[in-house]
């Protein structure tokens, strides 16, 4: 497994009016791994998601992608760099097919009219989902008669279908049952496995566990601990988020 | 996942594809065409039976042309519902493009095709202009075409007050479109190279889908195929019977077949659906959502237009009490009754037309059978309410089920 560095988050800063919401922020993410980002409410998580995707710019601080300090204003910067967020409401059109969905707003077309190449576009869809091993219906098949773990393997294969490197997950199994949750988990393996960044949001400890590679907490807008799944425990990180324990190691 | 997609396929697979297919439609949350459909059956079959010059070919060629200004302007409105939005100001504005005409071919005396483009050259405008509003501003799409409606209004009746309210057209163009038909012969030559081209693509289309497993069977695609084909010849040789094809029908046709290319098969389309859908997830993956809204609403203005110029050409006349008439509510309601959801982005371009064969048809047959409007007006208002209740019911299912 390649331990390059793929993005690295420095010194964030971000005001909302009177309120500061991110302090001192800064981590690292890893090709090929899963980086679990965690924080009580209000810790700064959301935020620091807003200002790696380009939705909401920091006030200061830098991020670095593959080794150069990239300048993220809108979302389009970061889709354009190759960072891909799947939000918890996972931005889906419920009245369109799954292949249109993967599709949104980058059709493949001839000209003129902007004719829509449904074949081609399903057949590279299902190129994508067979390298995801997810199993879909036929991919004409509505959104909205698809289980929420197929939802959210069709948000999370968007993503992929982008040329993507970096993939931000906003609590993805949050509404799911076990089964489907396993089978997201799986699926989050198998993005780092491929090369792929992840970086997973989530409240779940076991998920944590079971899937990151390392670990990040944050603590009323700052990073208060950086570290190495192998080095911790649940006590350990339940202790930073709570802010019972304030230091772990020598991370700090 | 894995499970479910199992679970899927061998519930399919089982069964008989008519029979899959018919579980689907009872269990969707999406029943297309079918509602219309069995609608206007039921209309024919108990006008038919009150009174047997209904269905007669003469009765059906009037029903034909009558459909066509109704299921313009509900074509126009289809733009404007898919997003979710509703245009208030199609009746006014295509009297606007009407009275554009008139005064421009009959007083100024200018040929007549650029007068046809500058009469939807007007309504476009006034598409285009709420448009920016909606989607610029983010004024609600109500609003704006109410008092739309109301400049529409003034400027109509700035042009026809002064000529009386109405000026009579008298342009060949007009005359042959208002009221003549297309001689069987080339109707049948016509209509039946139209269906040759349009079942090459379906066909072609279809067999591509099979090749990668999606799509419909084989059994299912070709029974829809020849219920078509029937329908088309007993449509064609009834109206054939009785003069051909009217002009009036074949442009609405015309019109309808370009929405439902621009709707189903371009990237605007699937843009439209999706902006009608989940604005906010549109937006997030990059598409133009005020570029589309502006689109909408002028491109309805397009469609506006059309519409009034044919129902000038139908009545031989510009006329100002027109946009006091039922024909806009006739419109929203022929797009709602025909299965597009208020609600945005589901809904077909199809729905106009059958929305406005079953208005038509009830119009229709209530004159027929000598009714009062009050019982017409009862009977459509009931109609409107039974159409908006299914979808309603439609989407409350999608939204227990967690899907919005």
């Amino acid at each position: 497994m390649s331990t390059a560095e793929l993005l690295s988050v420095r010194n964030l800063h971000k005001k909302y009016g009177a309120v500061t919401a991110l302090r001192n922020v800064s981590f690292t993410v890893r090709k090929g791994e899963v980086t679990a980002l965690l924080g009580d409410n209000g810790a700064g998580k959301s935020t620091t998601i807003k200002a790696i995707s380009g939705a909401a710019p920091a006030d200061s601080g830098s991020i670095i992608l593959e080794g150069q300090e990239v300048s993220l204003r809108r979302p389009a910067d970061a889709n354009a760099l190759g960072i891909q967020t799947v939000y918890q409401d996972l931005a889906l059109c419920d009245n369109l097919g799954i292949c249109a969905n993967l599709f949104l707003g980058r059709e493949r077309v001839l000209w003129p009219f902007g004719i829509l190449r449904d074949v081609d576009m399903e057949a590279e869809a299902l190129r994508v989902l067979k390298t995801l091993r997810v199993n879909l219906p036929s991919l004409d098949t509505h959104v909205s008669s698809l289980s929420g773990g197929q939802r959210q393997a069709v948000a999370i294969a968007r993503a992929v279908l982008w040329g993507t490197k970096l993939v931000i997950m906003d609590e993805p199994t949050a509404a799911l049952g076990v089964a489907q949750t396993a089978e997201v988990l799986r699926l989050v393996r198998d993005l780092a496995a491929q090369g792929f960044g992840v970086i997973l949001i989530t409240h779940n400890m076991h998920n944590v566990f079971e899937v990151a590679d390392s670990v990040v907490v944050l603590r009323l807008g700052e990073t208060v601990l950086e570290a190495r799944k192998s080095e911790l425990t649940p006590e350990i990180v339940v202790g930073c988020i709570t802010g019972s324990r304030t230091t772990v190691g020598g991370t700090a | 996942m894995t499970v479910n997609a199992k679970d899927m396929t061998s519930t399919t697979q089982t069964q008989s594809p008519v029979r899959s297919w018919t579980q689907k439609l009872v269990q969707s949350s999406d029943l297309g065409m079918a509602p219309v459909i069995a609608a206007l059956i039921v209309i024919w079959v108990v006008f038919e039976i009150l009174n047997p010059h209904f269905l007669t070919p003469r009765n059906i060629s009037n029903l034909s042309a009558q459909i066509v200004v109704t299921g313009t302007l509900a074509l126009a409105e289809t733009f404007v519902i898919l997003l979710g939005m509703i245009d208030l100001s199609i009746g006014w504005s295509s009297v606007v493009a009407a009275a554009v005409f008139s005064v421009t071919t009959v007083f100024l005396n200018w040929p007549v095709w650029p007068c046809v483009g500058l009469g939807i050259g007007a309504s476009v405008i006034v598409g285009l202009l709420q448009g920016l509003l909606v989607s610029r501003v983010g004024v609600p799409s109500f609003v704006v075409s109410l008092g739309g409606a109301m400049i529409a209004e003034g400027v109509s009746l700035a042009m026809l007050t002064p000529h009386g309210g109405s000026i009579p057209l008298s342009d060949n163009l007009s005359t042959m479109i208002g009221t003549l038909n297309i001689a069987p012969t080339w109707s049948w030559i016509l209509s039946l190279g139209l269906f040759a081209v349009f079942a090459g693509v379906m066909v072609s289309q279809h067999m591509g889908r099979m090749k990668r497993g999606a799509g419909e069977g084989h059994s299912v695609f070709f029974v829809k195929l020849a219920a078509l084909f029937v329908l088309l010849v007993a449509a064609v040789g009834t109206l054939c019977a009785y003069r051909g094809v009217p002009w009036l029908l074949l442009i609405f046709l015309g019109a309808l077949f370009a929405c439902a290319f621009v709707t189903k098969s371009t990237r605007f389309g699937r843009h439209l659906y999706a902006v009608g859908g989940n604005a906010e997830a549109s937006r997030r993956s990059g598409i133009n959502v005020r570029f589309i809204q502006l689109a909408a609403f002028t491109i309805a203005g397009a469609l506006v237009g059309l519409g009034g110029l044919l129902d000038a050409a139908r009545l031989g006349v510009a006329s100002a009490t027109v946009g006091d008439s039922d024909i806009m509510l006739n419109a929203v309601a022929a797009a709602v009754i025909g299965g597009t959801s208020l609600f945005g982005g589901r809904g077909s371009v199809y729905g106009a037309l059958f929305g406005a064969l079953v208005i038509a048809s009830v119009t229709n047959g209530m004159d027929l059978i000598g009714a009062p409007s009050s019982i017409r007006f009862g009977v459509e208002g009931a109609i409107l309410l039974v159409a908006i209740t299914i979808d309603t019911l439609l989407r409350q299912r999608r939204l227990r089920s967690g899907r919005v």
